[in-house]
């Protein structure tokens, strides 16, 4: 039986400037920001058109579709997403190492990151959107390799989603190519728990 | 210019994260046919070290270090091959193996601490990430390291970190390189309970232990 899969390609990305910051070492301090740093982000955010190639792919499975791993139980629905940000900035971070410009490479990996998270966001919000149109409660979006949910769970989702139709794949330690690329789950509950959102979105 | 006035720009432009000026300054030593072991130790150095305590006032963040970095590197890549061809070895802290644990392809923290130490005096040699256990310890006899520092950004690679250790031991190696750990997952009491002789929070911390490792 073919299971429905939705894809979003060319997701709009909007950056958080602080989170950026953070990202490249000015977490506590963010307003000290100096120049030519300053420029550098706004030159390298300039050029992020032609880079991302953001899209995501998902769908909803039953429970008895799960791999029955313990963090499923009790969900009645569970939707599998992976997003991912394309190829194209990576490579140009491994040009700019090549070409000694390290702190414009480190810009754009703390771009390339916030992108990802951002398309992630997204998605979840899609998703967490289709729960309350079946009239589930989502809970919070989770990865494999975060708190019980082993990183070998990879396979389970790439096993469920034709991931290479937006460019993403697994290595044989389970981490996804390009790297900037991010799966999760979440579970859709028929009622509230502890674990899921406040709000119904 | 005048040989000081050469150094002090050299130191300056180090500090102010200027690559072309630091470039253009390699390129009038080696004009002037000055001694290029003491442009490096009394012009770039100073500078670099400079970054380091800016950064330990807080008055510099990661940005800036890298952008030293990139200077000091770009300066060396014009006075490396004059270095070579009047045969004088380019002075070394130490010889350092880095790369990132098999199974794990992050490589940007790895990178910049290969950056930092470069920049700071020490020889890197760059394995690159997803780095086969065996090959950490081989390339680091080949090389006659000093070092071996091993990235992991995931709970799953850090433990390759462990066995590398553990790999040198079982060859009686244990103690010829020092082996720094670093990466997300990986804190202080992980890098004693394996045994590694230090850990690097961050690149400017583990240039630091690098440092006092070799006794400076």
């Amino acid at each position: 039986m073919s299971r429905p899969v939705e894809r979003i390609k060319n997701i709009k990305v909007e950056f958080d400037e602080k989170r950026i910051l953070s990202l490249i070492g000015y977490r506590k301090r963010p307003k000290e920001i100096k120049e030519p740093t300053k420029s550098l982000i706004a030159e390298e955010k300039k050029k992020l058109g032609d880079l991302l190639h953001s899209a995501s792919i998902y769908t909803i499975i039953d429970y008895s579709e799960t791999s029955k791993h313990p963090v499923f139980k009790d969900a009645d629905k569970v939707a599998i997403c992976i997003c991912t940000i394309g190829p194209e900035l990576e490579q140009e971070i491994k040009t700019k190492m090549e070409k000694n410009e390290m702190t414009r490479a480190l810009i754009l990996d703390a771009l390339g990151s916030e992108a990802a998270e951002e398309v992630a966001i997204q998605s979840d919000r899609r998703l967490a959107e289709i729960a309350r149109e079946m009239n589930l409660w989502p809970s919070k979006r989770f990865s494999p390799g975060n708190g019980k949910w082993d990183i070998k769970e990879q396979r389970f989702i790439f096993g469920l989603l034709p991931a290479a139709d937006i460019g993403v794949r697994l290595t044989e330690s389970c981490m996804m190519v390009p790297r900037k690329s991010i799966s999760f789950r979440i579970n859709f509950y028929k009622e509230q728990k502890l674990s899921t959102r406040k709000k119904f979105i | 210019m005048s040989k000081e006035e050469i150094l002090e720009n050299m130191e300056r432009a180090i500090v102010e994260g200027n690559k072309d000026e630091a470039e253009a300054l390699a390129k009038d030593a080696i004009k002037q046919k000055l001694d290029l072991n003491e442009v490096i130790d009394k012009g770039y150095i100073p500078g670099i070290q400079k970054v380091g305590d800016l950064w330990e006032k807080g008055e510099y963040f990661l940005p800036e270090l890298i952008t030293s970095a990139e200077c000091m590197k770009g300066a060396m890549r014009v006075l490396q091959p004059e270095l070579e061809k009047a045969q004088i070895s380019s002075k070394s802290k130490g010889k350092v193996v880095i790369g990132t644990i098999e199974g794990d392809i992050h490589d940007i923290g790895k990178n910049l601490v290969a950056s930092m130490l470069a920049a700071n005096g020490f020889q890197v040699i760059d394995l690159g990430a997803d780095v086969k256990l065996e090959k950490f310890i081989g390339s680091a006899a080949a090389e006659n390291a000093d070092f071996i520092c091993l990235s992991a950004l995931l709970t799953t690679t850090m433990v390759g970190q462990k066995k590398v250790i553990e790999l040198l031991k079982e060859k009686n190696l244990a103690g010829r390189y020092k082996v720094l750990v670093g990466g997300a997952p990986v804190n202080q009491k992980w890098a004693d309970d394996i045994g590694a002789e230090g850990y690097g929070e961050n690149a400017m911390i583990a240039v630091k232990i690098a440092k006092k490792l070799i006794g400076e």
